[in-house]
């Protein structure tokens, strides 16, 4: 609050004042009151007015200045209730009881909404633990019964886990906990494992798979990386071209980092689109013109590579094909095993 | 001799089908009904392996692991829905053998179980020799052997005609010889198919054996 702020505030008290003085100056002139007295009358009335007007300013100036202090200082703004000092005025210590029963209640407002999700989370992830044992036990039927019949159904049900993997990653990507563990794994395993579990696709379409002696370690979570390179590959499947569709995976050792690419020669996707893909619920032009899509898969992706300290980037040219580069972080840590 | 496999399951469908399934692949399999003396039960089936789920009603699988690792350094697979690497990480503090998700791929459980029991009580003497009229082929070592000649052949096509061989009689679909392949990490395209069949077929005749592997056309193949 500047002293011109201030003054204005207080310009009722004080043109009240300056003009009872006039009239009283008047008077005073009127009935011949010596000079003198005037300007002690003056002095007397103004004295004690200025610096109450004055005592008041320094007062404010440090309240607000404090909050405002704290405001540039805190991340969180709306801790500002918690760190306020006791105030000098009784204004001021009104306020801070208005801002603290305020930022209470919101609190628990908040609150309860978290708990409301936390509940929903947690639902949601042993509903998605219990629906495996069914997936799994059909998957066991179809492995004992095997014909041209439970192999399509087969392939339906790895549809539906893969669906169901979506859900408990959205769940986790949403998570405030750390749910993951960082080790050293092995990134042509994960490819391979990868390219095993679409292997009906690859075959059905007609796709070939290059993958180049991908030797690299990286320091990440096995799973959560699989399921990350397995919606890039799921993608590269569902929008590959009709003629000779092909899968190149290879990686890049660079200082500091390992590099993943996946390219494929597929529909590709068109350049007002591309800077959009990572978002939630996009689909764009592919989503309208192939399958129906949920344009979740990417998103998550970007998440989940956010969360473990990944780095994913994605090309493309329409009819041409895309490339998608994922970046692994050497970490400085050493590793003591066998060289 | 065969080995034997305890499954911990609650869940009648899984456990049943497991059941058939491994007694498929050879194995003696005990799954038993009744969770309320499981520990009595595993310390007298005295078996060679146990495939153990987490989520049981009466203790979980976790209790049960650190009771049996109390008496016993039997092998234990963990079979569990909660797939994420820190209950991976649990479950081998408590000094289980390995960690397998559900849905499992079930060629990959049996490859873990098969590993396990080969790393606990060493290789069981099966033959790993296939043989198919007059000619042998060695797994262990990748070629074929005719009347005193032998001529060796790639991994990927010793993984083409041993499914062809353990096929014999039957057309196989070019697709299930495929899908067979890709499960076996051989990433083979149609044509690329062709030209391993066509190497095949040279080193048989290389090695004097007429032709083995008969193409059906938009079929499939044979070895009659």
């Amino acid at each position: 609050m500047t002293i011109s702020e201030f003054l204005k505030d207080k310009a009722i008290v004080i043109l009240c004042n300056s003009l009872m003085f006039i009239i009283l100056s008047i008077i005073m002139f009127v009935i011949n009151v010596n000079l003198i007295i005037v300007v002690f009358v003056f002095c007397i009335w103004f004295f004690p007015l200025c610096s109450y007007i004055a005592l008041e300013y320094i007062k404010h100036k440090k309240y607000f200045g404090e909050i405002d202090s704290l405001l540039e200082k805190l991340d969180k703004k709306y801790l500002i209730p918690e760190m306020l000092k006791e105030a000098e005025s009784v204004q001021g210590e009104k306020f801070n009881s208005l801002l603290k029963e305020l930022s209470r209640d919101m609190y628990e407002h908040v609150k309860y909404y978290k708990d409301l999700q936390e509940d929903y989370r947690e639902y949601l992830e042993a509903w998605i633990h219990e629906i495996k044992t069914p997936i799994a036990s059909s998957k066991l039927i179809i492995e004992n019964n095997q014909n041209e019949v439970t192999n399509k159904i087969d392939f339906q049900i790895d549809k539906i886990e893969r669906f169901v993997e979506q859900v408990l990653y959205y769940s986790r990507s949403n998570n405030a906990y750390k749910d993951y563990i960082i080790k050293q794994i092995s990134l042509g395993d994960i490819v391979k494992n990868i390219v095993k579990r679409n292997y009906r696709d690859f075959i059905h379409k007609k796709i070939r798979i290059n993958i180049n002696d991908i030797e690299e370690n990286v320091y990440s979570d096995g799973k959560w990386a699989e399921f990350i390179i397995n919606q890039i590959i799921v993608n590269s499947i569902k929008y590959s071209s009709n003629r000779d569709p092909q899968i190149n995976i290879s990686s890049m050792k660079k200082v500091n980092s390992v590099m993943l690419f996946i390219e494929d020669n597929g529909v590709g996707i068109i350049e007002k689109d591309i800077d959009r893909v990572f978002e939630k619920g996009f689909t764009g032009e592919n989503g309208r013109r192939f399958s129906k899509s949920t344009g979740m898969g990417l998103y998550l992706c970007e998440k989940l590579c956010l969360k473990l300290g990944l780095k994913i980037s994605i090309d493309s040219e329409v009819n041409k094909g895309t490339k998608v580069t994922l970046i692994f972080p050497l970490s400085g840590m050493e590793t003591f095993g066998d060289d | 001799m065969m080995r034997k496999i305890i499954i911990i399951e609650d869940d009648e469908v899984i456990r049943e089908e497991l059941q058939s399934f491994l007694e498929r692949y050879g194995y003696e399999v005990k799954a038993p009904l009744d969770m309320d003396n499981i520990i009595n039960y595993i310390e007298s089936e005295n078996a060679e392996l146990i495939l153990l789920d987490i989520n049981l009603p009466m203790y979980d699988g976790y209790y049960i692991c650190r009771e049996i690792r109390k008496t016993s350094e039997v092998p234990i697979i963990i079979v569990t829905s909660r797939d994420s690497e820190v209950d991976e990480l649990m479950s081998m503090n408590l000094g289980a053998d390995d960690f397998i998700t559900k849905p499992y791929n079930t060629e990959i459980l049996l490859a873990r179980i098969t590993n396990i029991l080969k790393r606990t009580y060493g290789n069981i003497k099966t033959s790993s020799i296939l043989s198919y009229r007059d000619f042998n082929l060695n797994l262990s070592n990748a070629t074929i052997i005719y009347k005193d000649n032998s001529l060796e052949l790639t991994k990927n096509e010793v993984k083409i005609l041993s499914f062809l061989i353990n096929n014999k009689g039957n057309i196989v679909k070019r697709d299930s010889l495929m899908e067979y392949l890709w499960k076996a990490d051989f990433f083979v395209d149609d044509s690329t198919l062709n030209v391993n069949i066509n190497r095949l077929r040279k080193k048989f005749e290389e090695i004097g054996i007429e032709n083995p592997i008969e193409t059906r056309r938009g079929m499939g193949y044979i070895m009659p």
